[in-house]
């Protein structure tokens, strides 16, 4: 039994042993019993008026870089929307050897982060072993993109009308040598995380999202399709090289034959998404045509196109969390941008965070907040009202992990007796 | 629920808003290698009959997908863009949809959508501190993403003289942005 | 700088103030079996009074400038204080908005600024230990304000 702490008017960033994925988690709990009864989302901290530089202070160009520190994780997604939106305002052609570049580091990425996740998926459980185990195999793709683009994060491949580094034919076998030893640990992944006993007591009808909510709150990415909605937006729209390639969306009943919407459906959607993410690079790499890689090489020449280009255009991508989307509007005559609004994917999928808590334990909070995979400079706090017993509660995030790991404790004495 | 064509698509805001739709566009584009075709619809229409237009879409498609909010400041009058996507979950054969509705900068006012689109809460209330245009009948008033203690009255994505211009921080030795 | 054995293990807090994240997976990247900080004793707390070092990414945002002070005092001397990354140190590609209040150094005193966007693990390592090799020499801390 938790003890009443007196509730503070400080909200403190508190982080759990492993805080660089999750921020300040305060949560105001009332709870009846161990039971949640209303969420409530509050957000803000890392608000750094990104879209107001873009506007006032940088030229397009400039913002391209501005755009991939929105977030350091899904730092491809963000600037891949952006160029897509001023491609499309100032009516620009990109080479289609650029698009197919394009394509494979999105798909690097999103096997980066997919991994990211698992790892901090395993921790909020209490198996840290996995997690470092899971971020060991993930250094190999880190050390791919260190090779192809020349940093691990923050990888300044996007420029407007094309990419910025060539992916030479000498660089194809470094690609398909660490394709194939994902291929190989794709099968351990799966072993650990969808046939452990623990796992899948802790994940199964837990954190449940039932597909008309997810449907009424616009979520998007793994969250949405977990829930059995099939939006994806490499699937549904024609974009860079996704067209040729036939996705298709991913959805739990590939594996089990049905939809739940609990968090062991995320963990499949996911672990199937690398599986696919490899696919797409194998093809790419066989498809891949020849020509530029740069509609306008000389960015002072860019630069004054863009001056006096006058249009608006809007840029999806299918991020790792989601879709994020980028609408930019360019004025005839003006060096910045007239308009930029960003929509990061977590925005859209917290909405859905009341839902999915309401009815659940205390101890099940950082599974189900994790597995919608909250991108922290996207959001930040979350509190829980609670307004039954009209008891409030302080927990820091350090109470929460500890109880989730005491859980998973329990149950594992309970199947070992 | 039939997939209009674009083309069916303009024609049928057409009927429903009966003149009041002001601008109609379609944009289309081929892409990548098979060139297949990309495709969307910027709409135009009067504050009036605004409601009746997302009611439309929500006939089009049940449960619309209503990405974000966005808004442009064009002087004396501000306008504000609604993304939509429908037809999702087909390969291939989703329309991106811009619904835009000016204001005039003396009377800035919109309904909500949100007993149509939950889902649209969080981005209205993000247009209500940012912008200063009013959304009546939202369920939460509340800010979103600015700190309590920001000023009232200071809106960040505004250009004229409601602008953050006072917030900025200048760092010892530089000078500040020049507004002219 | 030389350091010949280690006297303690260091107790590490990390703090976010605002930041994008680049800078933190960096900092949890250098704790997994390929870099491995743990074997030399440096261990993540969560809390500031157990800390020895305070790691500090991100340029800071109104919201978080409080906190940023509170948990600085929280920590007990003698401590160190590392600032990570671009954000930290100048603000990095943010510097003129209306929501940030100026680098760390405007709120605490800082003693390491390692530059990057974001820094490599390998740059954070030694981050830590000049931390480390600051703490161990007897000089006196100095009082903040």
């Amino acid at each position: 039994m938790i003890e009443g702490k007196i509730k503070t008017s400080y909200t403190i960033p508190v982080g759990p042993i492993h805080p660089a994925v999750h921020e300040a988690i305060r949560l105001d709990l009332s709870i009846d019993g161990e039971e949640i009864v209303d969420v409530d989302v509050v957000a803000g901290q890392v608000h750094r008026g990104i879209e107001w530089l873009g506007i006032n202070r940088n030229n397009p160009v400039q913002s391209i870089y501005l755009a991939e520190r929105v977030c350091g994780i899904c730092s491809t997604s963000h600037p891949f929307a952006f160029v897509q939106a001023v491609e499309q305002a100032a009516n620009i052609e990109v080479p289609e050897r650029a698009e197919y570049i394009r394509v494979i580091v999105a798909e690097l990425e999103r096997i980066h982060s997919h991994l990211l996740w698992a790892g901090v998926a395993a921790h909020e459980i209490g198996f840290d072993s996995v997690f470092y185990l899971v971020w060991r195999v993930r250094e190999e793709v880190m050390d791919l993109m260190e090779y192809l683009t020349g940093n691990r994060n923050s990888k300044a491949m996007f420029q407007i009308g094309g990419v910025r580094r060539d992916i030479t034919e000498e660089q194809f076998p470094r690609i398909r040598k660490t394709l194939e030893y994902y291929k190989t640990a794709f099968n351990q992944l799966k072993t650990v995380f969808l046939e452990d006993r623990t796992i899948r007591m802790r994940t199964k009808n837990v954190g449940i999202l039932k597909t008309t909510d997810a449907l009424r709150f616009t979520a998007t990415g793994p969250t949405a399709r977990a829930s059995g909605v099939p939006k994806d937006v490499r699937q549904d729209e024609a974009y860079s090289a996704y067209a040729d390639l036939d996705i298709k969306a991913i959805t739990p009943d590939i594996l089990t034959g049905t939809v739940v919407g609990d968090v062991y459906d995320r963990i499949i959607v996911r672990l199937l998404e690398v599986k696919q993410s490899i696919e797409i690079i194998e093809r790419c790499l066989a498809l891949m045509p020849s020509g530029d890689i740069l509609t306008e090489p000389k960015i002072a020449k860019l630069l004054a196109r863009l001056k006096k280009a006058e249009g608006e255009g809007v840029g999806r991508h299918e991020a790792p969390r989601g879709e994020c989307f980028h609408h930019v509007r360019l004025q005839g005559g003006e060096e910045t941008l007239a308009t930029w609004k960003i929509r990061a994917p977590t925005y859209a999928n917290l909405m859905s965070m009341p839902t999915i808590l309401i009815g659940g334990q205390i101890a099940d909070v950082p599974i189900a907040f994790a597995s919608i995979d909250p991108c922290i400079s996207c959001t930040n706090r979350a509190i829980a009202i609670d307004s039954r017993t009209k008891r409030k509660l302080v927990l820091t995030d350090k109470d929460l992990h500890n109880l989730s790991v005491e859980k998973t404790r329990r149950l594992k004495d309970k199947l070992d007796s | 629920m039939k997939m209009l064509t674009p083309e069916e698509v303009v024609d049928s805001f057409n009927t429903i808003l009966d003149g009041n739709l002001i601008d109609a566009r379609i944009y289309q584009k081929e892409i990548a290698v098979k060139k297949n075709l990309y495709t969307s619809i910027w709409i135009h229409v009067k504050r009036e009959s605004f409601r009746k237009a997302v009611e439309h879409i929500c006939k089009l498609q049940e449960y619309p997908h209503l990405s974000v909010i966005s808004f442009d400041d064009r002087g004396d009058s501000v306008e504000l863009i609604y993304h939509f996507t429908i037809y999702y979950g087909h390969h291939l054969k989703a329309l991106s949809l811009g619904l835009r509705v000016a204001l005039p900068k003396n009377d800035l006012k919109i309904p909500t959508i949100t007993d149509i689109i939950p889902g649209a809460i969080f981005t209205e209330r993000e247009i209500q501190e940012m912008t200063g245009v009013e959304i009546i009948g939202i369920p939460d008033k509340r800010r979103l993403f600015l700190p309590e203690d920001f000023p009232e009255g200071v809106y960040p994505w505004r250009k004229d003289e409601t602008g953050p211009n006072d917030m900025l921080r200048v760092l010892p030795g530089r000078e500040g942005i020049k507004n002219d | 700088m030389g350091l010949n054995s280690f006297k303690r293990a260091l107790w590490v807090y990390h703090l976010n103030a605002s930041s994008c994240n680049g800078c933190d997976i960096e900092i949890l990247a250098a704790l997994t079996p390929r870099y491995d900080i743990e074997r030399f004793g440096i261990v993540l707390v969560g809390t500031p009074r157990h800390a020895d070092v305070l790691l500090v990414t991100g340029p800071v945002s109104r919201q978080m400038a409080p906190r940023l002070k509170l948990l600085y005092e929280q920590t007990p001397d003698p401590k160190a204080v590392i600032a990570i990354g671009s954000c930290g140190l100048e603000g990095g590609v943010f510097y003129e908005s209306y929501n940030l209040v100026g680098p760390i150094d405007q709120f605490i005193s800082v003693d390491v600024y390692v530059p990057g966007c974001p820094p490599r693990p390998e740059a954070i390592i030694e981050a830590v230990v000049k931390a480390w090799v600051k703490l161990e020499k007897p000089t006196e801390q100095k009082v903040t304000q």
